[in-house]
């Protein structure tokens, strides 16, 4: 009973940990970030986010440049940046795949 | 042994076939059934207790409720972002050290400078791309217009410098004047020439100018109507060599624009008059000054700088010695041996181009006086040979 209950405590915490397996064992994982890929340089996500990294970059000088720093600075907008029908369709493919993995 | 068979199919990641196959070794040592018992005792605890575990999960699985389920795809999806935006973060950090991130920038005013043209009748840059279709360029030389395209092609005609050049020409011009008037010529010259030594260059010579005048049959008449000794018409000068001009059948005007432009000193071998500019190297200014004088009379002018300031020095009484001894010259029957008794001497080879054609009948007194006339040159030449046979004769 104790042990059971110790599984209820990080019962969420593994349950994403397997869902998150299972989307990289059946290779959805891949066919999403494919996906991503290709709608990003479609839809000028990339275009936009180089535009800010150019400016970032030309602002702080380009000897500060590190990777930390640009992800920091990159994420927020890269986020605000995705258009939202895409959007709509990715939660739509994720929430279909779970779907599918509680209720095979 | 019948938990381990308990987990379901999906469940195998778990690792029961390890364990089972542990489980099947410790019942084959048989000495040691009572650790191998409380080992399988052990393991099959472990696995009853992770066989819950999993069943929890899928419980758990299935009993998510679509709050979760949405938490977590919006989990993935954020993670996707991410990690796109992480590639790009990458990208460009890899540009950044490399440094070709900026090498596409470009400011607006260039951008605009360099736009590409869409207009029709120019090319993308802007310009008119036939503008130089219809150019025309003037001849320097002969001061005619011709298409851009064909000047080089024209300028190499008549500049006088490939094949086909204008030096052709104007010995084509010369010797269509043999042609006319060699034939009032031939009866002068009858009497005059050594028939048998020129025989077979003539028969040649004529050959060749039936070959390559078809369309004359004036001149191949006359040449056949002289027909049983075709050789006592032969003419030295009018043997046509590719390098020489036949002068005895050019007129005066001829003669004169020849001698403003050519060299014009008359060949040893072939008797004609060479073509070459008025520098050229083979003759010295002395020869050209003979045969000018000799052609145009004293007064002419020698084109060459030096000529002209020589030219003061001739006298008339001079003049007239080379006037008769070059006349001695034209009409003079050269015997072979003669050639041949010249082409030995030990002359300064200059000179005896000239000096050779000077029969041994020319004045004596008339040499002296040209050679001392010519003591002013840089360069004195040899005395003549002619008069040297002669005082040795």
């Amino acid at each position: 009973i104790k042990e059971t209950h110790n599984n209820h405590m990080n019962r969420d915490a593994q349950m994403k940990a397997i869902l998150h397996q299972k989307l990289i064992e059946t290779g959805e994982r891949e066919r999403l970030q494919e996906r991503i890929r290709a709608k990003f340089l479609e839809c000028g996500w990339k275009d936009q986010l180089q535009a800010h990294c150019r400016a970032v970059i030309q602002e702080k000088g380009v000897e500060q440049v590190n990777v930390d720093t640009l992800v920091a600075e990159l994420t927020p907008k890269a986020r605000a940046l995705v258009p939202d029908s895409f959007k709509e369709e990715l939660l739509q493919r994720v929430r279909t795949f779970l779907a599918q993995q509680v209720r095979p | 042994m019948l938990l381990s068979g308990g987990p379901r199919g999906r469940c195998t990641r778990w690792d029961p076939a390890s364990s089972s196959s542990r489980c099947a070794r410790g019942r084959e040592s048989g000495g040691q059934e009572l650790c191998c018992r409380l080992l399988c005792y052990e393991q099959s605890e472990r696995l009853l207790q992770e066989s819950l575990q999993m069943k929890m999960e899928e419980m758990s699985l299935s009993g998510l409720d679509n709050s979760k389920l949405e938490a977590i795809a919006h989990e993935i999806y954020t993670d996707l972002v991410e990690d796109a935006c992480l590639g790009l973060c990458f990208e460009v950090h890899r540009a950044v050290k490399c440094g070709y991130f900026f090498l596409d920038d470009t400011d607006p005013d260039s951008m605009k400078d360099f736009e590409i043209v869409d207009q029709p009748g120019v090319d993308i840059f802007g310009q008119v791309y036939n503008q130089w279709k219809n150019k025309e360029c003037v001849c320097p030389n002969c001061s005619r217009s011709i298409a851009a395209s064909r000047f080089a092609p024209h300028l190499e005609k008549c500049l006088g410098m490939g094949r086909n050049s204008s030096r052709i020409a104007n010995r084509r011009i010369a010797s269509s004047n043999n042609m006319n008037k060699s034939e009032s010529d031939q009866e002068d010259n009858d009497d005059i020439n050594d028939n048998d030594w020129f025989y077979g260059s003539e028969k040649k010579a004529k050959k060749r100018k039936s070959d390559k005048n078809p369309n004359s049959p004036r001149r191949s008449k006359s040449l056949k109507h002289k027909n049983g000794e075709l050789s006592s018409n032969s003419d030295p000068f009018k043997y046509s060599n590719s390098t020489g001009i036949n002068y005895e059948t050019l007129g005066p005007e001829e003669l004169r624009t020849l001698l403003t432009t050519q060299c014009g000193v008359i060949s040893e071998h072939t008797k004609k008059m060479c073509t070459r500019s008025l520098r050229c190297p083979q003759h010295t200014d002395e020869q050209r000054r003979t045969v000018r004088v000799y052609f145009l009379g004293p007064s002419a002018p020698l084109p060459e700088a030096e000529g002209s300031v020589e030219n003061d020095s001739f006298d008339v009484a001079e003049s007239q010695a080379l006037m008769s001894r070059l006349q001695w010259d034209g009409s003079s029957d050269l015997s072979p041996s003669d050639s041949a008794s010249s082409k030995t001497s030990t002359n300064n080879s200059e000179s005896r181009k000239t000096k050779k054609k000077k029969p041994h009948l020319s004045l004596v007194g008339a040499a002296p006086g040209l050679s001392s006339n010519k003591k002013k040159k840089p360069k004195p030449p040899a005395p003549p040979t002619p008069s040297i046979y002669d005082d040795i004769n």
